[in-house]
């Protein structure tokens, strides 16, 4: 991890659970105002819980620099104070009304992993806008319309029932349970490009890609108005070099996905 | 449902997970071996591991024998779950 990590009060049990995250912890309102200064280009900040937070506002509220600082709450935090967490903080995961994160050991072991832009700790469901919100161990969120989660004769997704679980590498919903990288893959083209480079099978042509692409969506050779199931299998193996840019723009158009992105899949 | 092959002691209690779910990345099929938050794709087609990190030698060697014992069934509940991404391509999709 690149960034000064930092924990608030110090609890012996989180203490233990951020161990590998070697957090510096503060006690005092001092402590916490020096590692503002300190650190005020980026740090990680972890509190327990909304009680510790009374420190953490006075000290950020007197730093007048804002670097890009990132807050982990594990207990709720509501109303004004809230609000004012998120102006000061370039990124906030807390237990928000309708938040549901993991358990803390693994919220910390996911914080520790390499691959924790990749794995999530959390999120909420939004039902009025139709989709979930879910937070990566970097604590930036990703938004998925929760028309995704469905699988043609697969169980439905239960909004109601939401949890984050194998250490942040599954979404589920009720019986419905979707792989963290799928949704990566599918939404996030810097995630994808990762996945890509950890893959042994090295098949980095654009008709990989649409293959790839068009299984991904459950598509036929057949469903691609305007281009024949004969020149899709062509481009697919590799016997068209470039496909025109109109080719592009149909495919793209049909994937739902800007023309040069469908490379990246 | 998402498909989880069940796994004797102690590999169950350690954590270690077999698991097909109703959202992957669908090219190739494959299973997904999850152990806290590590994941390695192993691949239905040809029985190898599909991804070079994390490093494929790190996954118990009993849990891959299960897989290789398990081969056809777990073909068989991807091929029910992804039936348009069978593990064997139809004639027509290899083109």
């Amino acid at each position: 991890m690149a960034e000064a990590v930092f924990l608030i009060d110090h609890e012996e049990k989180l203490a233990k659970h951020f161990a590998a995250l070697r957090p510096k912890v503060l006690r005092s309102p001092a402590e916490v105002r020096e590692a503002f200064e300190t650190h005020w280009r980026r740090a990680l900040w972890i509190a327990p819980a909304a009680s510790s937070m009374q420190r953490l506002l006075a000290a950020s509220l007197q730093g007048s620099r804002k670097g890009d600082q990132r807050l982990l709450v594990l207990g709720r935090i509501e109303g004004a104070r809230r609000e004012l967490l998120h102006a000061l903080f370039r990124f906030v995961v807390a237990r928000e009304e309708g938040v549901k994160l993991l358990p803390p050991d693994e919220i910390a072991e996911v914080l520790a992993s390499p691959q924790r832009d990749d794995l999530f700790i959390g999120g909420a469901v939004d039902a009025a806008d139709r989709v979930l919100v879910l937070y990566r161990g970097n604590l930036e969120s990703l938004v998925v319309p929760l028309a995704w989660f469905a699988r043609p004769g697969g169980p439905r997704a239960e909004i109601d029932d939401f949890e984050v679980t194998d250490f942040g590498q599954t979404v589920r919903l009720g019986p419905f349970e979707a792989a963290a990288d799928a949704i990566l893959y599918e939404f996030d083209v810097e995630a994808r490009r990762r996945a890509k480079q950890r893959s042994i099978e090295k098949d980095a042509s654009f008709g990989g890609a649409l293959r790839r692409l068009r299984l991904q969506r459950g598509l036929r050779r057949e469903d691609f108005d305007g281009i024949s199931a004969k020149e899709i299998a062509r481009i697919e193996r590799g016997e068209v070099a470039k496909p025109h840019a109109d080719t592009l723009a149909t495919l793209a158009a049909r994937f739902g996905v800007k023309p040069e992105e469908i490379e990246t899949f | 449902m998402a498909f989880s092959l069940p796994l004797l002691q102690p590999w169950d209690s350690q954590g270690w997970k077999v698991k097909i779910r109703d959202r992957e990345r669908l090219e190739p099929p494959h299973v997904t071996v999850l152990h806290r938050s590590r994941a390695w794709r192993w691949n239905l087609r040809t029985g190898g591991f599909m991804d070079a990190d994390p490093p494929p030698g790190d996954v118990a060697r009993e849990v891959v024998a299960v897989l290789v014992e398990n081969l056809a069934r777990l073909r068989a509940e991807w091929d029910a779950m992804y039936p348009s991404n069978p593990v064997t391509p139809r004639e027509a999709d290899d083109g």
